[in-house]
C-alpha cells in the first residue's frame, strides 16, 4: 500500500486551516499571526529544501555522503544544544561534538546491524532518519542534563568544595550532582514512554503506517526508537558531563567561572 | 604547619591581600581575628586550594599546596565553614555520603561512633533520621563539628563554626578543640570561648600581625 501523495494545490488548501488561529488571534489580540506566519514559511522552506536533499541522498546512497550528512546533522545538533545552554560554546564545542558522535553512531549502528538487520547499514533512509530522530529527541535531554549539572554546582558551590574538604575525590564530588543531573535529562523520554501509544499516536508511529506498513510494524518500530532515544540520550549526556568536566574545572577540583555565558 | 609566603590574592580585581606572610605550628591554637571583608575566610580557601594566590605559597606541614599536593592537604584537614550546608536528604544519608569517600574508607563510620561523637555535642539519636532542611542552625553546625571529628583529622579550620550556639554548647565545642594537645586549630571568631583562653595565640588581619 502507497502512501497517498498530495499535490502542490492541495497543499495549500492545509494553509487553509491556519485561518483558525488568525482569526482568534485577531479577536482576543493574541499578536501570533507575525511570528505564526514567519514560523511556517522557515518551515517550509526548510522542509522542502531537506525533502530535495533527502531525495537525492536516498537516490546516491552513497557510503561516505549518507555518513557525511549524518556528521553534519550531529554539528548542527550540538551547536543547537550549546546555544540553548547557558554554557560557553568555545568550552564544551568539541567535548559535546564527541559525545553526540559517539552516543548516536553507536546506537544506529546497533539498532541497524542487530535490530532491523539490514543487508546496506549505511542505508540513508535508515541511517540518516533514525540518526535524525535519535538527535532531534535526545537534544532537550542533553541541554537539561548539561545545564542543570553545571547551574547546580555553581548555585551549590559552597556545598561543592565542603565535600572536597571533607575528602572527596573530584569524581566523589561530582557525583550527587550528576547522578541528579543525568536522571532529569531522562526524565522527559521516560515519562513520555510511560504514556505512549494512550495520550498520542507518536511520531514515527505516524510516519510508519503513513507509509504504508500495518500497525503492528509501525509499533515494533516505535518500541525501537524509543529505546534507541533513551540510550543515546544516556550514553551522550553522560559523555558530554564527563568529558566537558575536564575543562570546566581547574585542576584543584574547582569549578571555573568563565565557563558560562555572562 | 601551616604557612602563608608573600601572598597575593585578589578577587574580581579587589585586592584582599597583598605580601601577605604568617605561620601557624604543629599543635597550635590561633584565633584570626578581623572584620568582615578582610579575608578571613579566603585564608582558609588557599589553604584548601579553593582559591589560588596571584602570587606567594601556602606550605602544608612543609609541602607547598599545589594542584597536586592539595587532595592530601583535604584528607588530612578538616573544615567547618559558618554556614555549612549538608545538601538535601536525611542526617544519617550525609554521613553514608561522607563514609563512601575513598580517602575516608579506612575510617570508623560505624553508626555506634557517629552516636557517640553526636552525644558530645548535646544531639540525639532520633536526629539520624530526621530531614536535613528540618534542622536547625545549630544542629546543622554541630553536625559538621561531628563530621569533622569522624574525619579523624588532626588540623581543623574552624570559620564561625559557633556562631549559631548557645553559651553552654559554644563553650563545650571550643574546650573540646581548644584542650587537644596534638591538634593544630585555627578558629575564625570573635567569642570570648575561642579568644578567652591564655595560651591560644591571636592574629588580628586588620593590623596583619600576632596579638598574643
Amino acid at each position: 500500500m502507497e502512501t497517498v501523495d498530495i499535490s502542490i494545490a492541495a497543499l495549500t488548501i492545509s494553509f487553509l486551516l491556519l485561518a483558525a488561529p488568525v482569526f482568534l488571534s485577531r479577536v482576543y489580540r493574541l499578536g501570533l499571526v507575525r511570528p505564526l506566519f514567519i514560523s511556517i514559511a522557515r518551515m517550509s522552506v526548510q522542509l522542502f529544501l531537506a525533502g530535495l536533499f533527502l531525495k537525492y541522498l536516498f537516490l546516491w546512497n552513497n557510503i561516505f555522503l549518507n555518513l557525511s550528512w549524518l556528521t553534519v546533522m550531529i554539528l548542527v545538533a550540538v551547536f543547537s544544544a550549546i546555544h540553548g545552554s547557558s554554557m560557553r560554546p568555545k568550552t564544551v564545542l568539541v567535548p559535546g561534538f564527541i559525545s553526540f558522535l559517539l552516543a548516536t553512531f553507536a546506537v544506529v549502528f546497533y539498532l541497524n546491524v542487530f535490530v532491523i538487520r539490514l543487508d546496506y547499514v549505511f542505508d540513508a533512509r535508515y541511517l540518516v532518519v533514525l540518526g535524525g530522530m535519535l538527535l532531534g529527541n535526545s537534544l532537550r535531554g542533553n541541554i537539561v542534563g548539561i545545564d542543570s549539572f553545571y547551574k547546580s554546582i555553581q548555585k551549590d558551590n559552597r556545598r561543592f568544595l565542603y565535600l572536597l574538604s571533607l575528602g572527596a575525590s573530584h569524581r566523589e564530588a561530582m557525583l550527587p550532582y550528576f547522578q541528579e543531573s543525568v536522571s532529569l535529562a531522562l526524565k522527559p523520554t521516560v515519562a513520555a514512554m510511560a504514556t505512549m501509544g494512550i495520550v498520542a499516536l507518536p511520531g514515527m508511529m505516524t510516519g510508519v503506517i503513513l507509509g504504508g506498513a500495518s500497525p503492528d510494524v509501525a509499533i515494533k518500530y516505535q518500541i525501537m526508537i524509543m529505546i534507541g532515544i533513551v540510550v543515546s540520550t544516556a550514553i551522550s549526556v553522560v559523555l558530554t558531563i564527563l568529558m566537558t568536566a575536564r575543562v570546566c574545572f581547574t585542576k584543584y577540583g574547582v569549578l571555573r567561572n568563565d565557563i558560562f555565558v555572562k | 604547619m601551616i604557612k602563608f609566603e608573600d601572598i597575593t590574592l585578589s578577587y574580581n580585581g579587589q585586592p584582599v591581600f597583598k605580601d601577605f606572610s604568617m605561620e601557624i605550628n604543629k599543635g597550635e591554637k590561633a584565633v584570626i581575628l578581623g572584620r568582615s571583608g578582610l579575608g578571613k575566610s579566603s585564608l582558609f580557601s588557599l589553604i584548601l586550594g579553593f582559591v589560588r594566590p596571584r602570587e606567594g605559597r601556602v606550605l602544608f606541614d612543609g609541602t607547598c599546596v599545589d594542584e597536586k599536593t592539595v587532595w592530601d592537604v583535604r584528607r588530612r584537614t578538616a573544615f567547618v565553614d559558618q554556614d555549612v550546608s549538608l545538601g538535601r536528604g536525611k542526617v544519617f544519608e550525609w554521613f553514608s555520603l561522607i563514609s563512601k569517600f575513598r580517602a575516608n574508607a579506612a575510617l570508623d563510620f560505624s553508626r555506634d561512633r557517629i552516636i557517640g561523637t553526636m552525644r558530645l555535642f548535646d544531639l540525639e539519636q532520633d536526629l539520624l533520621n530526621k530531614d536535613i532542611s528540618e534542622l536547625s542552625g545549630g544542629e546543622r553546625q554541630r553536625f559538621a563539628i561531628v563530621a569533622a571529628v569522624l574525619t579523624n583529622r588532626k588540623v581543623f579550620l574552624l570559620d564561625e563554626a559557633t556562631s549559631a550556639l548557645d553559651k553552654d554548647l559554644k563553650a563545650k565545642v571550643s574546650d573540646f578543640f581548644l584542650l587537644r594537645k596534638d591538634w593544630t586549630v585555627v578558629a575564625i571568631s570573635h567569642d570570648p570561648v575561642w579568644t578567652g583562653r591564655p595560651f591560644v595565640k591571636i592574629f588580628d588581619l586588620e593590623e596583619g600581625k600576632w596579638k598574643r
